[in-house]
């Protein structure tokens, strides 16, 4: 039984302690069991919107203190034609093709809502049942969802894009209907180098990212060079398993790296490392990981696709309210998820965490789930692999962008499931102050003093 | 040199084995850090043990391992699940991919290496390509493996396949080419059938050189499912240490290495066994 | 079956190997030798000459450049079990008891006999070598005098019409060949069994023989003579020198073996006789001394 919790209670929180462990109590519990199907696709659409009215969750919370639930509600329904809406969701979806699905996760807190839909229930309530499966390495999630091991998978959002040109394994046409989560990366340095805190003295500092095909890797790139840094000549920078990467740091393998959480606390945890910049301080909003699947499995079983980017993009609303955070972190730590003490993911979730300098950080936008897949990022991240070589030629920018980040059916899914989609499937951003353009990819990368191509 | 007591062997084990255990008992002991007065209270509660006093996490002492064994061992079977099993189950996992994956191999290698050993022609012919293929890390194997069948549990199971068939086809094909040829005679001048000979002089001429090959393949399959399932993932012993690793619990990977190491010497202590038994003395 | 017409017809046999240098390497040629059934027949040569090729030859085991033996009036092609071989290391397989090497053997002739059946003939055969009690034993565990009792009794137990041995008793220290000897004496007396040997030892050829055939040396080794052994039957060892002929027997061979071996590489002409009908000589009943 699915739980959806009610998007008017400001103190909705989730918490152990019911029969299916999927609702915070076993009153709520009784309650999800009581309520029938249309209900709970009420209630998601009506949290869909209050969330998109307010999408700050504090100004949502005082609203909804302030004025009540049910006033809240009425008012709304004035001025928006929320029943409307809330048949459109139920009609939504033919028979699905397959409900028994495996989808690969790495185990990360950028994979947090593909994994907490499965214990929490989202991928039931659209029919389907998901058997999430911890995967040892990007590579091994690439040629498992390649050989249709995994229906899905969780992947780093230039993979996609890197498989559909056929760079680094075979070209299959690949898509990314959602982002899973933005920002929630960092730079973390061995301990010992607690007083470089500028770039410019990294040089010979040897650096890991976790693949080569990874915003990590392209963030820190993009870092060190507006540092006057050559990523590919002043320092070193490698491919390294995550887990291996705390251990490296503490061999002294390494001097630092732009990783994924939960490994950047986990080296704060062990007493190795200390953050040094949190990645939304190089490019605030910045895609990270994606929800990803072949563009045979979009076009063969759209009604299961369909029921899975809804699950997905439900799931990652949730994940993005400060309030759910520290239930989900009690929810991902065990060893069937991310295998990690609870302690690490509630600071990488709710954003206050030891900085391994000995002070306590509060930024509560450490990492943020936005499932919408602009194409400018892909434009983006096309630029960079262009600027260090991974590709080479005439690239059509837009034609890939806008076929492998599924950016219209995004649009259409968002709203399906009560969503306030963006308007535009593309975005102007800044990454470390300088404006891109996506209409501009080539002179964006000819403005780059250091770049190999 | 041969006259020692029975039981001093086993004794000079265990003085070796207690020394190795206080010497990592000593070497591992937490040193007692000074709790830094500067140190917000707040800010020590959101770090690991170790790291609030001011260390780095360390090593597992002896005692941990001792523990972690225990809480492992006395629920093998526990099922929390798709990622998350028991270490009985994992094994039972390895075990069933190293014998699924060891038996073919036996099934290929004994048959063809009987037929390579009894024509040197393509013993001469096809001893290169073995040579080359041998010494073929299972590592290696595996992106092809899942590149070409394109499912990582068969191809777990064909890396098994294809690294643990040469010891036993080498050691089939040579015990077959050098079974004494007046046992051969003996049989051709009573009138064997080939079949007949084949099984009742050959094989068991054999023998011996095929299970010393079968012991080393085992050990090969046993090295090469924890590094198959570390790659692949999913289940498995190799799984778990790798998801143990992932959580940076030493513990539980010294653990996994003990468990590891233990059934890896009772695989080759049966087939231990069983090449006694196929033994002669001449 | 009359007694001229003999069991084995050897007929212009001869075994040639190429040689690296080109040409021809010709270890014997020109071979005839009739053995009538119910003989002993002993082989004597020096080492290079081809006896035991020319056993295998009649094993079947090999096959030879020129030439055609016949068995009981059809050519050899291949082995039979009419013709069982005693090798001069005994041949067992270790991973088999006394009695399943002899069962082996047993149940190749007669592939339809029952377990009873075949243990009872085992047994019986284990018993007619003096083996009884060690049928479980496994080769290893016998000495090397024991291990050949096996292969006597192996050879035996599928009832051959030739027993072939290849220098059965070198391998063992003299008492055990002694009483071997004996054990064999004593048995082929029993069975009328016919016998081709190849051996070394003129005591024993003296012993055992009712012909003893003398091959020149090789390369292109010949029979020089067949020497019939006159001595009356039965013979023991403790006796055998108290026989007159004894040392006339004894001394022929032995000089043949030590002078007339390699004569014809000296003197072509030196057997200048019909190799069909190679000399047959008595020297027991010689009266002048060799």
């Amino acid at each position: 039984m699915a739980s959806f919790s009610n998007p008017f209670d400001p103190n909705s929180k989730l918490g152990k302690g019911c029969q299916c462990g999927q609702h915070n109590s076993q009153a709520a519990h009784d309650e999800a069991e009581a309520m029938n199907t249309q209900q709970l696709g009420d209630r998601a659409v009506e949290g869909a919107i209050m969330r998109a009215l307010f999408p700050h969750d504090e100004t949502r919370r005082n609203f909804l203190r302030t004025v009540g639930a049910g006033t809240a509600f009425a008012a709304i329904s004035q001025f928006l034609p929320i029943n409307f809406m809330q048949e459109a969701f139920a009609e939504t979806g033919g028979a699905l093709e397959k409900t028994k699905l495996k989808v690969g996760f790495i185990p990360i807190t950028c994979a947090t809502p593909i994994i907490m839909a499965a214990p929490m229930g989202f991928y039931a309530k659209h029919g389907l049942d998901v058997e999430v499966v911890k995967t040892a390495g990007w590579a091994v999630i690439r040629d498992k969802a390649i050989n249709k091991e995994y229906d899905a998978a969780h992947m780093l959002s230039p993979m996609p894009l890197a498989i559909s040109m056929g760079v680094g394994s075979a070209p299959v046409p690949w898509t990314m209907p959602a982002v899973e989560n933005i920002n929630g990366q960092a730079i973390t340095l061995a301990l010992k180098h607690k007083d470089k805190r500028d770039p410019k003295s990294w040089k010979g500092f040897k650096f890991a990212v976790p693949f080569d095909f990874s915003m990590h890797n392209y963030l820190l790139r993009y870092y060190l060079a507006e540092f006057g840094l050559d990523p590919d000549v002043d320092v070193q920078i490698r491919s390294v398993p995550p887990p291996e990467m705390v251990a490296n740091l503490r061999a002294g393998n390494i001097d630092g790296f732009l990783a994924p959480d939960p490994v950047n606390q986990r080296a704060v945890y062990d007493g190795v490392g200390f953050i040094h910049i949190l990645s939304k301080e190089i490019w605030d909003g910045h895609p990270c990981c994606a929800f990803s699947a072949s563009k045979e499995f979009v076009t063969t079983m759209p009604n299961t696709y369909q029921a899975l980017v809804k699950s997905i993009i439900e799931a990652t609303a949730y994940a993005n309210k400060d309030e759910n955070r520290k239930s989900i972190a009690s929810v991902i730590a065990p060893a069937n998820y991310l295998n990690q003490p609870v302690t690490v993911l509630e600071q990488v979730l709710t954003g206050t965490y030891a900085d391994g300098l000995g002070g306590i950080q509060k930024v509560p936008t450490r990492v943020d789930f936005e499932p919408f897949p602009y194409e400018s990022f892909a434009i983006w991240i096309l630029t960079q692999m262009k600027r260090w070589g991974q590709i080479k030629g005439d690239v059509n920018y837009q034609k890939i962008a806008s076929e492998v980040f599924l950016a219209t059916d995004a649009m259409k899914l968002m709203k399906d499931a009560g969503l306030v989609p963006p308007k535009s499937n593309t975005k102007k951003f800044f990454v470390m102050k300088k404006e891109f353009n996506p209409a501009k990819p080539e002179e964006y990368i000819a403005s780059f003093p250091i770049r190999k191509a | 040199m041969k006259n020692f007591k029975p039981w001093l062997p086993a004794m000079l084990s265990i003085i070796i084995l207690l020394i190795f255990l206080g010497v990592w008992h000593l070497a591992t002991l937490p040193t007692q850090g000074t709790i830094d007065p500067n140190l917000d209270p707040e800010y020590a509660k959101l770090l690991g043990a170790s790291a609030a006093v001011g260390q780095k996490s360390t090593m597992p002492t002896p005692a941990d391992v001792l523990d972690k064994l225990w809480v492992n061992v006395k629920d093998p079977f526990y099922d929390h699940g798709t990622n998350d099993k028991g270490i009985g189950i994992q094994i039972a996992y390895s075990l069933a991919r190293v014998s699924l994956g060891f038996g073919l191999a036996a099934l290929v290698a004994i048959p063809f290496g009987f037929l390579i050993g009894m024509s040197p022609l393509l013993y001469k012919a096809l001893d290169p390509f073995i040579q080359v293929l041998k010494p073929i890390s299972p590592l290696a194997w595996m992106p092809l493996a899942l590149y070409t069948i394109k499912d990582s549990a068969i191809s777990a199971i064909f890396v098994i396949f294809i690294c643990s068939i040469w010891p036993m086809l080498i050691n089939t094909a040579f015990g077959v080419s050098t079974v004494r040829r007046e046992w051969i005679n003996v049989a051709r001048t009573l009138e064997v059938k080939p079949l007949r000979m084949a099984f009742k002089v050959i094989l068991p001429a054999a023998a011996p050189t095929i299970m010393t090959g079968m012991r080393i393949s085992l050990g090969i399959a046993w090295l090469v499912i924890v590094a198959a399932e570390m790659l692949v993932g999913g289940t498995g012993i190799g799984y778990f240490v790798w998801n143990e690793w992932n959580n940076l619990s030493i513990t539980s990977v010294i653990v996994a290495i003990l468990v590891i190491g233990i059934i890896g010497m009772i695989l080759d202590l049966l087939l231990g066994k069983v090449t006694k038994w196929v033994s002669f003395k001449e | 079956m009359n007694e001229l017409d003999p069991i084995i017809k050897i007929q212009g046999i001869a075994q040639r190997y190429p040689k690296r240098e080109g040409g021809t390497t010709t270890v014997f040629e020109n071979l005839h030798l009739n053995i009538q059934k119910g003989e002993f027949v002993c082989l004597i040569g020096h080492s290079g000459c081809g006896k035991t090729t020319i056993l295998n030859v009649l094993a079947g085991l090999d096959s030879t450049s020129e030439g055609y033996v016949f068995v009981d009036g059809r050519e050899i092609n291949g082995t039979s079990l009419d013709r069982a071989v005693i090798f001069q290391s005994h041949a067992l397989m270790p991973w088999l008891s006394v009695k399943d090497n002899i069962g082996f053997a047993v149940k190749s002739r007669w592939p339809d006999w029952t377990k009873v059946q075949i243990e009872a003939h085992c047994l019986k055969y284990i018993q007619l070598v003096n083996l009884s009690g060690a049928e479980n034993k496994r080769p290893a565990e016998l000495s090397g005098g024991m291990k050949q009792r096996v292969g006597i009794a192996r050879a035996l137990s599928i009832a051959p019409k030739i027993l072939l041995m290849d220098e059965p008793f070198s391998a063992l220290d003299a008492l055990t060949r002694g009483v071997l000897q004996e054990e064999v004496l004593r048995i082929c007396a029993e069975t009328k069994q016919t016998v081709f040997m190849i051996t070394h030892d003129v005591d024993e050829a003296c012993l055992l023989a009712d012909k003893v055939v003398l091959m020149t040396s090789g390369p292109q080794a010949r029979i020089a003579e067949i020497v019939e052994n006159t001595m009356p039957k039965p013979r023991t060892r403790a006796t055998l020198h108290h026989d007159p002929q004894f040392y006339k027997i004894r001394n022929h061979l032995v000089d043949f073996l030590v002078n007339r071996s390699k004569m014809h590489l000296t003197d072509p002409n030196a057997l200048d006789f019909d190799p069909k009908y190679p000399p047959v000589v008595q020297p027991g009943l010689d009266n002048i001394a060799a």
